[in-house]
């Protein structure tokens, strides 16, 4: 009798295990939504903790201070999550202002199509270069169409033209860049979705003109945005600036210097009422090697977190997409969770 | 007569165990319960697609212009991939405004949530419109 009883104790449990744990994992669903949701919309503490390079959040959030929005997150703490940013927090900084110890995650924000940029071609006439691009916009796939606007900086030259992408999301601006001058280049468009003037997107294309292909970004400066001032840190001695520039869709302006150091420079960001990303570009040499380095503002995109591509297979893991506002354009935040204990 | 009493006990053991095999065999027979939790995020994304979109009174304008292909477009960026969806425009009398489909592909056959969302227009004659997003995961 006792065994039989047993058997049966057993054999139900057996059965109904799996069946248990598939309750809990959708309260674990709901609990990553709720999770996620408080990230977004709550500012953290201090609230104010994104603009100073000293403070460290106890409480995590993202939402900007005294926003009248809903999913409207402040620039630096979105800034401070990039870990290329020098005043970025660390992810057991995040995981512990969290407060959820029992769960691992991963964040991404984006934006909410891609730009890419090809260097079709470019002929020599007279006294200029001319660079032919090919701009492609779309969203895992699917053509968006555009209005664009493209910047081209070289040393202390910079130049502003406009064009967009049809139905398809191909599109081509033709640029051209006086051979008085050589060095590294840049060009940079920005895209911005006819249907929606907050839905934007850029990309950057990196070029020698008269001169061979420049290095990476970040060869020589570091760059980090925070409170709306740039810092300079050069990574080697003898990198001199000849220009420091920012670029959004509908502006562009030199920067102010605020500060100058042995190693590093500060500068000054405008506060910009305009429906884009703002990308800092600092043009210079070193030695004889020209360069001209970015960055953008919110520094995105940005991923930070637990690589969940390295999981046990099986595992579960729990995504969720949320659109966002960050200076007045949208953006896609992703979040990841999983691992609970 | 102890003999019996013990036979009996062991039959009334064994029907328990078939009683309790077979309540838990008949329960799993049942469809599986729609994922709340993924509806519910589905839901949300979709109110907040809405509401992104009616950020500075865009939304309103576009259906006030009729701008059917407008709408669709960006809700084709603003949601994620995979998510089809349908909206349809209401006006305050409740009578369809869209002649035309505003979807990216069909709903049928997919378990699919339903979010509303009042827009209002900011001219001085404000005007009012429902819009009824309905939503499905395909992949």
């Amino acid at each position: 009798m006792v065994i039989l009883a047993l058997s049966a104790i057993v054999g139900a449990s057996k059965v109904t295990t799996p069946y248990l744990n598939g309750l809990s994992s959708r309260d674990d669903a709901e609990r990553f939504q709720q999770l996620a949701s408080y990230v977004l919309l709550s500012t953290g503490t201090p609230s104010n903790w994104g603009q100073s390079s000293g403070t460290f959040p106890s409480r995590l959030g993202l939402a900007k201070e005294n926003s009248e929005q809903n999913y409207e997150l402040d620039i630096d703490k979105v800034t401070r999550l990039n870990s290329r940013n020098i005043y970025s927090l660390i992810y057991s900084q995040i995981w512990d202002a969290l407060g959820a110890t029992d769960v691992a995650f991963q964040l991404e924000v984006r934006t909410l199509f891609e730009v890419s940029i090809r260097l079709a071609s470019n002929s020599t006439r007279g006294d200029q270069t001319s660079y032919e691009f090919e701009i492609t916009t779309k969203k895992s796939g699917m053509p968006i169409s555009t209005e664009l606007c493209g910047y081209v900086a070289v040393r202390n030259f910079v130049n502003k033209t406009a064009s967009f992408t049809s139905s398809n999301g191909i599109g081509s601006f033709t640029i051209g860049i006086p051979n008085w001058i050589s060095g590294a280049a840049l060009f940079l468009v920005t895209a911005r979705a006819k249907t929606n003037p907050q839905i934007v997107s850029f990309d950057i294309y990196s070029f020698g003109h008269n001169s061979q292909t420049p290095l990476p970004n970040g060869t020589f400066t570091s760059l980090s945005p925070l409170a709306y001032v740039l810092k300079a840190s050069f990574i080697s001695s003898g990198t001199e600036i000849m220009s420091a520039s920012i670029f959004t869709f509908n502006y562009n302006f030199s920067l102010a210097e605020k500060a100058a150091g042995v190693q590093s420079k500060e500068y000054t960001i405008p506060c910009i009422l305009d429906s884009s990303p703002m990308v800092m570009v600092l043009t210079g040499h070193n030695a004889s090697t020209s360069f001209a380095e970015w960055v953008p503002y919110p520094q995105l995109p940005l991923q930070v977190g637990m690589d969940f591509s390295q999981s046990v297979a099986g595992s579960k893991i729990v995504t969720q997409s949320h659109i966002v506002t960050i200076n007045q354009a949208l953006y896609e935040v992703v979040t990841k969770w999983g691992g609970t204990v | 007569m102890f003999d019996r009493k013990g036979q009996i006990r062991i039959i009334e053991a064994f029907l328990a165990v078939g009683v309790i095999f077979s309540a838990l065999l008949i329960s799993f027979t049942f469809p599986a319960s729609p994922d709340l939790a993924k509806q519910k995020s589905l839901a949300q994304v979709g109110m907040q697609a809405l509401m992104k979109l009616d950020t500075n009174g865009t939304l309103a304008n576009l259906v006030e212009g009729q701008d059917w292909t407008a709408i669709k477009e960006s809700l084709d960026i603003l949601l994620p991939i995979g998510v089809a969806f349908n909206l349809t425009v209401y006006d305050e009398n409740r009578q369809q405004v869209n002649l035309q489909p505003i979807r990216n592909s069909n709903l049928l056959g997919h378990e699919s949530v339903s979010v509303q969302y009042i827009c209002a227009t900011r001219n001085q004659v404000v005007q009012l419109f429902l819009l009824r997003l309905q939503l499905a995961w395909t992949t």
